[in-house]
Order: C-alpha cells, then structure tokens, then sequence
C-alpha cells in the first residue's frame, strides 16, 4: 500500500512536469518565431519617418512610344532626399517587373541621390541602369522623362536633375540621351507632354 | 629687376606658343590593313616613344574574338591558329613558333597592345599568308590585293586627265577638309585621297606640261595614298558610274564662283571660314568604338548611318545641294567634335542620321532647349547655342517630316535634348529610321533607305530659303 502522501508528492511533481513542457513549448515556439523574422539583411539604417503614399508615377511604354501616368503605392520618407529616392525606384520598379512596358535590365537601381542647394538634385544610378540600357534616341529619352518627371510631380521645387552612373559622369546613357548636361524639369515638361 | 620681368614675359610668350603648336597638332596617327574581304584602319598610339596599335583592333575585323587572359597568358584565336602573349614579354608564340615583336607587349584597361611593326609577323604566322608592308606610311596589304592605275593626259584648249583604276575607287578626306569625297587644299593642287583602296603605283610623279594641269604625284603616308594634281587653276572632278574612272578638267570660273552649282570643285576649303555657301553637314551618327545601337548579328547602327548618309550625300548632289559628312569611313568622332566642325566651317543646316527602335517608319527631332532664349551678349553658352537657330531648325524638320509623310512614311516629330544638336549654331535636326516593326533587316533595305533620303533632301532643298539665312 502506497503512503497517501507520498501519492499527492507524485501528483505534484507529475503536475510540475506538466506545467514545465508547456511552457517549455511555448517558449520554443516564441523563438522559432523570432528566428523566423531575425535575417533581414538589409543593411542597419536610421528609423525614419513616413507613410504609405498613393503617388502617380510616368511609365514609358515602348510599344505605343507614349508615356502615361499610373497610380502606384509607395513608402515615401519625410526626409526630401529619401523621398526623391523612393519615388525614382517606384518608376524604375515598374521597368524590372515581367513583363515590363519598357525593359530595363536587371540590376537598374537608384544607389543615391543629392541635393545641391534646395532645386537641384543628382541621382547616382548603378552600372546596370546604363551598360544594360537599350540603346536608341527614343528608349534613352522615354526613361530619363518618365524619371524626371515623377520626381518633379512627387518632390516638389526640383528644378535640374543631373545622372551619374556609379559616382561618376558618363556622356550618354546608351549612345544618345544627354549624360553631362543639367535635365531642367520645366524643358522636361515639354518633352513629356510630347509623349503623353 | 626690369630686365627680369621681360625675361619672364618672354617665357610666358614661349609657353603660350607651345600650346598653340600642341592644339594644332597633326590629325591622329593609323595603320590601314587592306585584305581581299575589307579595308579598316586602327588607331596607332604612341607608347614610350614607339608606335603601338590594339591587337584586337588589327584581329578583330578579321574575324578574331577579343584577346582572353588565362594563366598570365593572352590567348587570341584566328584561322584554327592560337597566339599567345604575356604582358612585358618580347616574344609571341603562334602555331608552335616562337615569334619576335620588336618591344614589350602592353597591357592597358584591358587591350593588349602590341608594337606596329609585329603586325607583320603575327598576321604572318595567323593567315599563313604573304603580308607586305609599307611601314613608313602605316599601310599594311594582306595577300596579293593591291588597286592599280593608269593617267592619260590630254591636251589643248580643253585638257584632262583621265584616271583609270582597277577597281571602283571613292576618293576620301579628312574631316574638316572633304568635299565631295575630293580634297581641296590649295587653289591649284587638288588632292584625292584613298583610305580604303589598297593603291600602289611604281611611278611617283608624272609631268604633263605647264597649263592647268601640270602634273600628278602619287604619295603613301598615314594609312592612306594620295594622287595630288598640280596646276595653274581650281579642277572639276567627274567620277564614272562603274567608280573606276576620274576625269580632272579645268573648273569653269562660273563653276568656281557659284555656291548652287553643284559643282564637286565649287570652292577651296582651305580656309573652311571663308566660305559661305549653303552646304549640308550630314553626320552619320556613331563610329568606331561607338557602334551605336546593336541590332542583332553584324547589323550596327553606325554601319547603318554611314550607309543613310551617302544615300543623303548622293540625293543632295543630285538637287544641285553641297554637302559635306563628318565622317565617311568606320571612325570614331567626338560628340562635341561634330558640333565644332559643323560650327566652325559655318554649315548652312547639320543633319544627324540615327536607327533605333521602337516602332516604324521615321522620327524628326528638333533640339529642345530648357532656355530657348537668344543669348544678348557676344559669347553664347555652349549648353544653349542652338536658341539662335531653333526657329529654323524646327522649320527644317517641319519641312523634312513632311516631305517623308508625302511619300507615306508613319513620322513623328519631336523636340528633344539630345547632343550634340544643343551646341550647334546652324539650324539642326536629326533623322531617326525606325524598323518596319520588327523586320531589323529593313534598315539595310535599298530602296526604303534611298527613299528617305530623297524626301530629307527634298524637304531640306525646299525649307533652304527659310533656313539659309545666317544669325
């Protein structure tokens, strides 16, 4: 015969084991979660401050050689620079997808932009965007307009836009659309309006 | 002290005409390979004192891929034989043999470069074929190809000279001095130069008398020959349809005076400022390492271009219109180059060719000026120099696009900032050709290309009143 105390003595441990799995469970649950969500590699940044914006966006499109206003949602920072930034990648975006209204190869990105003074703005784009641009008078300009000219319509006061690719200046962009020069967004205007 | 202060003046002097002389330099030095397929030329560089060309300049033509660098070696195929260099190394070894390359082989961003002179023996050893060069004046012949000629004088109140080739000939130029594929470098000498006919010729000079044509020297130097005709007066200069035969005859002083006549001897452009006529700057866009836009297999811009702009060339003589290209063979030229040459020898309207995609038919541009308005003062912004002239740049494209909606070409006309159409000061348009939807090989179609160029031409000769009037 069993000691009655030595029964509930079982029992409570028996319970304590119980109660230990579970949480035990739960906790592993808790980190597989965790884990689950901790590799992002992008790299450590500032918080920064914005929202959800529905903007309108120029994309060319090569078959109708026309540019037209689309609606597209972006994250856009309060930050000016960040925000001309986020809004040059949207038009780019809608290039990379498949199929793309007017392709761009892969690898085509914004790795910067800079304000000098209050109006006018350098964009740094990667080696992608020009090696791997078609060449032609009408690709090379439909893709500096519609970038132009969503960033004119997003940021406002950007009155000249110069491209560099990696850093540094290049001629052309693929043989014939101006590198060197200073893009004056109210000559831009005239440009898109021909296209639209 | 004083003594001191013209010392330093002096030197100042002395350095400043030291820059003049370096700005007037020679025109860029170039070795021309004539083989029995092609003839092309490649720059020559200077590299400590020795002339040194790119390998896959002088192979690539010929069919060779670029040199590929493999265990410290660059490795080139061509013809089932494989050359092998390594930078810093004298020596070159091709088809098992051991070669010598009169210098060290180079390596720069890439582009093995070797001395001038081991072009013999690498093209020796990879064709297996007899080379013969001709070093001192940079021409190279691949095989037994050579073009020869016969001169028959002719004398009395009208002479001539007949030139008989054998082969078609097309005389050539330097940029800023061509027309009409005849170069005129002083009111009695006339020169005609050949880049791409492999000519020779045993007999050096020739004397024909002392009138209006006294005699001819034939001269080899930078990768081209040139026949020079000596006289008393300015020659007109007839080629024969089949391109094998040259009449030189004294130019009517009528001729010589008139800037319609569409005569090929119609002025000395020894002095490009002093002339002003209305000719036609025609600039075939692209060249040499720019090839433009790729349109599948060999099938280039720049060759497409080049083709569109004899065709214009040949439809504007044929209206009586002067003109004059940028560049007429496979070579590179700047982009701001072409505005100075057209700025400089003051063209009455500058025409630049394009092909591209999308779409079909033709676009017109016009230049498109973020500040369309007239500079006030004497200098004029390089970035705006175009605003004196857009009215009749947009007259002329007008005129153009629609001269080619006559004829039933789709056309759309567009004013974009493109160069170098911003930095010139004559009226200026460029002519894009788009495929025939997605035929590429339209852009190498005859009868579309002389088409388009009849209606430029057409449009060009119609707006000319409009257009020719001078800032």
């Amino acid at each position: 015969m069993i000691p009655r105390h030595f029964q509930i003595t079982m029992a409570l441990v028996l319970l304590a084991i119980l109660i230990s799995g579970v949480v035990i469970i739960q906790l592993t649950h808790r980190e597989e979660a965790m884990s689950i969500q901790a590799p992002d590699s992008a790299p450590v940044v500032p918080v920064v401050t914005g929202k959800q914006e529905h903007i309108q966006v120029l994309v060319a499109y090569d078959d109708d050689q026309a540019l037209r206003w689309r609606p597209a949602d972006v994250f856009l920072p309060a930050d000016r620079g960040l925000r001309a930034k986020q809004t040059l990648r949207a038009v780019l975006a809608q290039y990379l997808q498949n199929p793309s209204p007017h392709p761009l190869a892969q690898g085509a990105d914004i790795r910067d932009v800079y304000f000098i003074g209050n109006d006018t703005l350098v964009v740094d784009t990667t080696a992608q965007f020009a090696d791997g641009h078609p060449s032609g008078i009408l690709l090379e300009e439909m893709t500096l307009a519609s970038l132009i000219e969503t960033l004119s319509a997003n940021v406002p006061g950007v009155n000249k836009v110069k491209f560099l690719v990696e850093g540094k200046e290049r001629d052309t962009l693929a043989g014939h659309a101006d590198l060197m020069s200073f893009y004056q967004t109210n000559a831009v205007h005239e440009l898109a309006r021909e296209f639209e | 002290m004083r003594w001191n202060k013209l010392l330093l003046l002096f030197i100042v002097a002395a350095a400043l005409c030291g820059l003049l002389a370096i700005s007037s330099a020679a025109p860029q030095q170039q070795l021309t390979v004539y083989t029995s397929q092609t003839s092309y030329s490649l720059p020559v560089l200077d590299r400590e004192g020795k002339a040194y060309i790119a390998l896959v300049d002088l192979l690539s033509p010929l069919g060779a891929a670029a040199p590929t660098l493999k265990n410290k070696e660059w490795r080139v195929q061509l013809n089932n034989a494989d050359a092998r260099l390594t930078e810093g190394k004298s020596k070159a070894v091709i088809r098992g043999n051991q070669l010598d390359l009169d210098g060290k082989v180079l390596v720069e961003n890439q582009r093995v470069l070797v001395p001038m002179s081991a072009a013999l023996p690498l093209l020796t050893h990879l064709l297996n074929v007899s080379v013969d060069f001709h070093q001192p004046a940079r021409r190279l012949f691949v095989g037994n190809v050579n073009a020869r000629f016969t001169a028959a004088f002719k004398d009395g109140d009208a002479p001539s000279l007949t030139l008989n080739f054998s082969q078609p000939v097309h005389p050539d130029g330097d940029q800023e001095e061509i027309r009409n594929g005849v170069l005129f470098t002083h009111s009695n000498r006339t020169t005609l130069i050949f880049k791409k006919e492999p000519l020779i010729s045993d007999t050096n000079t020739q004397q024909f008398g002392d009138g209006a044509i006294q005699s001819m020297a034939f001269t080899e130097e930078n990768g081209r020959a040139l026949l020079t005709i000596s006289g008393n007066t300015h020659l007109n200069i007839v080629r024969s349809d089949d391109g094998k035969t040259i009449t030189l005859r004294p130019a009517a002083p009528a001729a010589a005076a008139s800037p319609a006549s569409g005569s090929v001897a119609a002025a000395s452009a020894d002095n490009p400022r002093r002339t002003q006529e209305f000719f036609v700057m025609i600039d075939p866009s692209h060249g040499g390492y720019d090839k433009g836009a790729n349109f599948g297999g060999k099938l280039l811009e720049k060759d497409v271009t080049l083709k569109l702009a004899r065709e214009l060339r040949k439809e504007l003589e044929e209206r009586g219109i002067p003109s004059r290209m940028l560049r007429d063979s496979d070579v590179d030229v700047p982009m701001e180059r072409r505005a100075e040459i057209t700025n400089e020898q003051r063209a009455g309207i500058y025409v630049a060719l394009h092909a591209g995609r999308p779409g079909h038919g033709v676009r017109v541009y016009t230049p498109l000026l973020a500040d369309p308005q007239q500079p006030s003062g004497r200098f004029i912004p390089w970035e705006n120099a175009q605003a004196v002239a857009l009215d009749r740049s947009k007259a002329a494209g007008q005129a153009v696009a629609g001269e080619l909606r006559k004829r039933g070409m789709n056309v759309a006309t567009l004013g974009i900032p493109i160069r170098p159409l911003n930095n010139i000061v004559v009226p200026a348009i460029a002519v894009e050709l788009a495929p025939e939807g997605d035929d590429l090989q339209s852009f190498e179609s005859v009868k579309r290309n002389a088409g388009i160029a009849s209606a430029i031409a057409t449009g060009i000769a119609q707006a000319r009143t409009q257009i020719g009037a001078r800032p």
